[in-house]
């Protein structure tokens, strides 16, 4: 428990950025989703089981078992993260000049296909973009927007659509399985692959199991499958979905770009069997997979979500809709009208929930966005502040706390004032950067 | 008491699964007489690597639990930072999630073509990792080192002479950095004297050419410069850790060796303004910099084992242990590097195999042969880890070819490693029988860990 002078301090000490708060400063911790679960006993056991061998490591072969089991991709490899995943990937894939089409970008995603010499092209439905707009499916893809792009640019030089269930910077939202079909339909007409981020698949099926004619009798396990069976590979961050502190993986259907993936990992992550990542590690990531997919466990995640968000639009807070998969999202141009975009209102936003209670959130907006090659300022649509909720770690209790402390802002939202930036990395700035108040 | 004993209590125990030699031949065709291609769960005793395979203390598990997983801002991390300040006395700590991630920042930041990096020797993936950025790496031993089994106290000294030279010619405008690996890994794990880190120091000093240690056995060296350098004897170990770093700009570690850690490595640094490019590198392809793509829990463990390693009855078992094992193939005339290293046994199979060309990879054939007679599984340094093609695609062979067993910390106990030498030593009866192999697949870089081979009939 910290007091108010104390965080006042702190929020000046860290340049107004959560992401540069100690976590002992924090009192509830919502800055991510991402390698904040909760794991089981049952993966704890499974840490004790860790082969730490460099080669052939058993719990490597399980990981392998559990990833073809459940995804039903042939051909996998472990990396350290998600965004190693995508290193890789985006190294194999992407020539200079390529496009890559997606279903709105994501921070280190884009940041790794622009590195790699290709450009990313946003193709979700517009619907995504406008945080009022209650259509359940805001993750879906504009197939207009796909066939306009490979009219202009040609097939070839589209090396891979990267479709992600779950859309994050969109709110958590989910993508259909009509949607997805037809996207296989279309990209398959031109053979082009379809990448999937699947970090937070199951959270997706859930959403389709809930509001999907034809799907609301099968189960989550079932539907991440048919999911998968619609992509080429897919690059996961297992520190979501998949309930683990550490972890992801590179999956592929294609014997080709597996061995070119294989031999580089070797020089990034660590040798094909553990790929920078501990034996246990492999074995609490192929435990918590089998948990991810549980019916129980995603009803009581994702209804976890949903109760706060409701308790926050009872208080009238403007947050994205519908509610996501894994936080709310709560609309920062819409809750501080006065404070414009150059000013940093999503930032300031996620500071001033701090002040008030300890509770750290992060900011997903115009300082999140980043800057284009030429050097002025992406502004996105959506100015957001992210509340993430981490998997299986607050109860009830907490979440009427957050609550709370996002009403109280509210109430006082005319007094707050907008940032000015003060340090700036050069890439994904959001991380590092500074700020002072106006 | 003349017996050394562990330093340890066996807490908790991880079974071996036996098989037979006959089942034996068949898993290594199928893993293409390359051991990075076998099950563990078909090795009887591993010495692959020391690397990450250590057994963790109870001390560090229970670390483990106490992680704390926040993304970022963690007090996991600032425990580890404060460990490897005081340890190492560099302010700037940066996390990675192995070794070779913090060497690739490194040389991206500092590497790229017409540049030269210079060393006592280079660790294969340090080398891969220089190359790729498209610079060129540069060994300089001393004279000593590149005698296999001539004993001498300092095997791992950089040739002082040759570094001045290597200035004068190539300019030191284009040589970022001076790297020294203690003990020096891939020249069978023999020690770096303080004295020659000194004069590396000074010779770099007045070129303004930074020096990192490549710190991986830090911990091991430091031992044998009590051991074996006048004026140490006295010295604790940490003084001397502490004296080793001084010398030094900054460190590479795989915290994977010298930790007793499964996971976990780190960049530690003077300069503030190299700090930031590394962080920003670190964050694409890493992690935060208060994670670095490790897990909380990861970072007390590496905070943990840092301290361990540095106690001197740990230490003495450990350096004696390998002496042990190099002393038993000694006497049965087995061709070892002498003196024994800090970390592994190197076995020359030049001389051991000497009816096997090194176009015929005899290391090699030599892993093969002591997995097949015993389920010792050990790695090949020489010139399938580092030969290369010249232009008409004939081998460039290395200048050793060694078979390297690495020996993990606080994993086997006495009567292992007399099975270990047992099965050296029948290998070494019947060498006449081990045939050479030929290279069948491989990959463009580090092509030993995905190769695949066969034997020459």
């Amino acid at each position: 428990m910290t007091t108010p002078v104390h965080r006042k301090k702190a929020m000046q000490e860290a340049g107004y950025n959560t992401f540069l708060l100690r976590s002992e400063d924090v009192y509830i911790d919502l800055l991510t989703d991402s390698g904040t679960s909760a794991m089981s006993d049952r993966q704890w056991a499974g840490m004790m089981m860790g082969d730490e061998s460099y080669a052939g490591s058993r719990n490597f072969y399980h990981l392998e078992e559990v990833v073809k089991d459940v995804y039903g991709y042939k051909y996998m490899i472990p990396t350290h993260q998600g965004r190693g995943a995508e290193n890789i990937l985006s190294k194999i894939l992407i020539k200079k000049g390529d496009i890559i089409p997606g279903n709105m970008y994501f921070t280190t995603t884009r940041l790794h296909q622009e590195l790699a010499g290709g450009k990313f092209e946003d193709i979700i439905i517009d619907e995504a973009h406008d945080p009022e707009n209650e259509f359940l499916f805001k993750g879906n893809v504009d197939l207009n927007k796909l066939e306009k792009l490979i009219k202009k640019y040609g097939a070839k030089k589209i090396p891979y659509v990267s479709m992600a269930t779950s859309v994050n910077m969109a709110g958590g939202q989910p993508i259909s399985m009509k949607n997805l079909k037809e996207l296989r339909a279309l990209t398959k007409k031109h053979s082009i692959r379809i990448i999937h981020d699947m970090t937070r698949v199951a959270e997706n099926a859930y959403f389709i199991h809930q509001r999907e004619k034809g799907y609301e009798h099968k189960t989550i396990k079932e539907i991440v499958k048919e999911i998968c069976s619609y992509t080429d590979g897919a690059t996961m961050s297992a520190k979501k979905d998949a309930l683990v502190n550490i972890g992801g993986f590179l999956a592929l259907n294609d014997w080709d770009v597996f061995e070119e993936a294989r031999n580089m990992v070797v020089v990034y992550e660590g040798l094909h069997t553990y790929g920078g990542l501990a034996g246990r590690d492999m074995e609490a990531m192929a435990i918590g997979i089998g948990e991810s997919v549980s019916d129980d466990h995603i009803k009581a995640r994702v209804g976890q979500v949903i109760y706060l968000g409701e308790k926050m639009m009872e208080y009238e807070i403007p947050i994205v809709k519908p509610i996501g998969g894994h936080g709310i999202f709560v609309n920062a141009k819409k809750f501080l009208p006065h404070i414009p975009q150059d000013q940093f209102p999503a930032q300031s936003l996620a500071a001033e929930i701090y002040l008030d209670s300890g509770v750290r959130t992060m900011e997903r907006g115009v300082v999140s966005a980043g800057r284009k090659a030429t050097g002025e300022n992406y502004y996105p649509k959506l100015e957001l502040v992210r509340f993430t909720i981490p998997r299986r770690v607050y109860t009830q209790a907490h979440m009427d706390v957050i609550a709370e402390s996002a009403a109280r802002v509210y109430e006082r939202r005319n007094s707050i004032k907008g940032m000015k930036m003060v340090y700036e990395p050069k890439y994904l700035r959001f991380f590092q950067a500074k700020f002072e108040k106006l | 008491m003349k017996t050394i004993i562990e330093p340890f209590k066996i807490k908790s125990v991880e079974p071996i699964y036996f098989n037979t030699k006959e089942e034996r031949r068949s898993i290594l065709e199928k893993a293409f007489y390359n051991p990075f291609l076998i099950h563990a769960n078909d090795v009887l005793i591993d010495l692959l690597t020391d690397s990450g395979t250590s057994a963790m203390s109870s001390n560090q598990w229970a670390g483990i639990m106490q992680g704390d997983e926040s993304y970022a801002g963690s007090p996991s991390f600032f425990r580890f930072e404060e460990t490897v300040q005081k340890i190492t006395g560099m302010p700037l700590v940066i996390p990675t999630h192995q070794g070779r991630a913090a060497e690739r920042i490194l040389f991206s930041i500092l590497g790229g073509k017409g540049k030269y990096f210079v060393s006592n020797t280079l660790f294969d993936t340090t080398r891969a990792n220089i190359e790729f950025s498209g610079a060129e790496g540069i060994d300089l031993i001393c004279e000593e080192g590149k005698h296999p089994t001539v004993p001498a106290p300092f095997k791992g000294n950089m040739d002082t002479v040759a570094l001045k030279n290597f200035i004068a010619e190539k300019g030191a405008a284009n040589i970022p950095l001076c790297i020294i690996t203690v003990t020096n890994n891939s020249g069978g794990g023999q020690p770096v004297s303080m004295q020659n880190i000194k004069e590396a120091k000074k010779i770099c000093a007045e070129n303004n050419i930074p020096l990192f240690i490549d710190a991986c056995l830090f911990a091991e060296n430091s031992y044998f410069i009590k051991l074996r350098e006048e004026g140490y004897a006295d010295k604790s170990v940490p003084e001397i850790v502490k004296e080793l770093f001084s010398y030094s700009d900054g460190c590479t570690m795989s915290a994977k060796k010298d930790a007793f850690a499964n996971i976990g490595g780190f960049l530690a640094m003077r300069n503030e303004q190299l700090a930031q490019q590394c962080r920003n590198l670190l964050i694409m392809t890493e992690g935060f910099p208060t994670y670095g793509g490790l897990a909380g829990r990861d970072l007390e463990a590496i905070a943990i084992g840092l301290n361990e390693v540095m106690d001197e009855h740990y230490l003495q078992y450990r350096i004696r242990s390998i002496e042990y094992l190099t002393n038993k193939l000694i006497t049965a005339g087995v061709p070892v590097m002498q003196p024994a290293g800090g970390h592994a046994v190197y076995i020359d199979a030049k001389e051991f195999l000497s009816h096997i060309p090194v176009e015929q990879y005899p290391g090699q054939a030599l892993v093969g042969a002591l997995y097949i007679e015993g389920g010792i599984r050990s790695v090949e340094i020489g010139s399938l880890m580092f030969g290369k093609y010249d232009a008409n695609k004939k081998l460039i062979p290395a200048q050793m070819e060694l078979v390297r067993l690495a020996i993990p910390r606080r994993v086997y106990t006495q009567s292992h490693i007399d099975y270990v030498a047992e099965v050296i030593i029948e290998v070494f009866n019947n060498r006449d029988e081990i045939k050479g192999l030929k290279i069948t697949e491989e990959a463009p870089m580090l092509r030993h860990f995905t190769a695949k081979l066969k034997p020459i009939q």
